[in-house]
């Protein structure tokens, strides 16, 4: 049995598109035959849920029943990734509560794999947030994510600043998300669909869709892009390395 | 074998090189065989084909994103209706910026779409290297020059404009002296209703339109068959 990957998606502050990084994950794993399950811990109602109902299961971390629900199930579980979205604010202190199950131990261990995904807000306070993490990432993929989807996102630190924060950091890397068409991405959000289904002009319930081709083009170019980025940091080298080698024999 | 949908981008990279009045003898060109056409006027301000051809013609602005939509969602549809777009030289590259973003030519390929751009050509430097941006950037979409013998002396930069694998040879179009020109321009000028009503079949217009109206089948032939082998278009 490989070993299980577990990916938190977390951000200090809402509202700089962390569900979208976690569909943008989700979307990549399937598209790659990679069994994916998620959790959404914006209990009780999930938006991560309303876009992948099929693999999505809410949870209120919070409560030590869903907390088991969620690592006890690690060694069994069929899926090869698990992909957890934080709900704002609570990525340092669910860092905390993994240390004190003993599952940033296991992940020492090389038990198990563990990525954070940690989307950056605009501010300097935002920086120091990576101070907070960087303590329990030791034997962890850290992600850096700088989102830019809605462009709203204004940076407010310059890049040398960022580098300091970023260089103290053993084994991060650092992605971008790039900008998506505002209208493409309202009406994804509409169609409560993932992004793949979006493009490929289907409906929640498998029938065709009828988005706009514009639409579906914008959209297509993005993922392609944020899955490039992906492909940049080699995800899925580190979340499943036995897939990857089928992969590659499969080819030769 | 199913019939593909033609679209014909005529298109310049400067004002004033006769584009809208090509692409207005275009969409009669199919008016007048009673085939059915959508014309696109694609423009930031200033509609003109839209005022001479209002039944046939949509307007977009490509302005927004609802713009690309009124544009691009139509010229996906695989109803087999040829299309022509009138695109303005200032939005040649926003046009083409979006077709690159929401990869419109891959779209094209799936579906029985076959695209094809006519550059109206003038001597101006720019004008080449904007035909040669574009053929470079699109290697799969037919690029055709069209030397109109109103813009300058042909001979003169018709070498600026190679031809494209894909497209084929340059296509002319004669010069019309300057009253003819004059009551074509007039918005309510039509083509076929000028050939419904006239007897002198040896009329300049007449004559002009005899020569253009053969260009353009020839453009569709070309268009509709693919690529035509070189052989073929030696001997031709």
């Amino acid at each position: 049995m490989a070993k299980p990957a577990v990916i938190l998606v977390g951000a200090d502050k809402g509202g700089v598109g962390k569900t979208t990084v976690s569909r943008a994950l989700l979307d990549y794993f399937i598209a790659h035959n990679i069994r994916t399950r998620a959790f959404d811990t914006e209990s009780p109602k999930g938006t991560l849920k309303r876009f992948h109902p099929d693999v999505t299961e809410v949870v209120d971390m919070h409560s030590t029943a869903d907390q088991m629900k969620i690592f006890d199930t690690l060694p069994h579980t069929d899926a090869q990734v698990t992909v957890i979205d934080i709900r704002a604010g609570l990525l340092s202190t669910t860092l905390k509560s993994l240390r004190d199950i003993g599952f940033l131990e296991a992940a020492k261990k090389a038990q198990l794999t563990f990525t954070v995904f940690h989307i950056l807000g605009p501010s300097i306070a935002s920086l120091s947030e990576i101070d907070e993490t960087v303590g329990f990432m030791d034997d962890a993929h850290y992600i850096l994510v700088k989102n830019f989807i809605n462009n709203t996102t204004f940076f407010e630190w310059d890049p040398a600043t960022y580098n300091s924060y970023f260089r103290k950091i053993k084994d991060a890397h650092d992605i971008t998300i790039p900008k998506l068409n505002e209208m493409a991405c309202e009406q994804v959000e509409i169609a409560s669909v993932p992004y793949v289904s979006f493009v490929a002009n289907k409906a929640g319930d498998g029938e065709p869709g009828n988005y706009s081709f514009v639409l579906r083009g914008y959209v297509r170019h993005w993922l392609g892009n944020v899955w490039a980025e992906f492909d940049r940091v080699k995800l899925i080298d580190m979340v499943a390395p036995e897939v990857q080698r089928k992969g590659a024999a499969r080819q030769a | 074998m199913q019939r593909r949908t033609p679209i014909f981008i005529v298109t310049s990279s400067r004002p004033r090189v006769g584009k809208t009045l090509i692409a207005r003898a275009l969409t009669e060109y199919f008016c007048a065989q009673n085939r059915p056409v959508g014309a696109f006027d694609v423009n930031p301000d200033e509609f003109k084909l839209i005022d001479h051809l209002p039944a046939y013609t949509a307007a977009a602005s490509l302005s927004d994103t609802r713009g690309e939509m009124a544009l691009f969602d139509q010229l996906v549809l695989e109803d087999t209706v040829p299309k022509v777009v009138d695109l303005n030289h200032q939005l040649l590259d926003r046009f083409f910026s979006v077709i690159q973003q929401i990869d419109f030519m891959a779209e094209v390929r799936r579906r029985a779409i076959a695209p094809m751009v006519l550059f109206v050509a003038d001597p101006d430097e720019r004008s080449r290297q904007s035909y040669a941006k574009l053929r470079d950037r699109f290697p799969d979409l037919p690029l055709v020059p069209v030397l109109n013998e109103s813009v300058g002396r042909v001979s003169a930069y018709r070498a600026h404009f190679p031809p494209t694998r894909l497209g084929g040879e340059p296509v002319s179009i004669p010069a019309l002296s300057p009253v003819v020109r004059s009551v074509v321009d007039r918005q309510n000028f039509s083509f076929v209703g000028y050939v419904q009503k006239t007897n002198d079949k040896t009329s300049e217009l007449y004559e002009w339109m005899g020569r253009v109206f053969i260009s353009f089948r020839e453009l569709e032939v070309r268009l509709l068959l693919g690529e035509v082998t070189p052989q073929l278009r030696h001997s031709a």
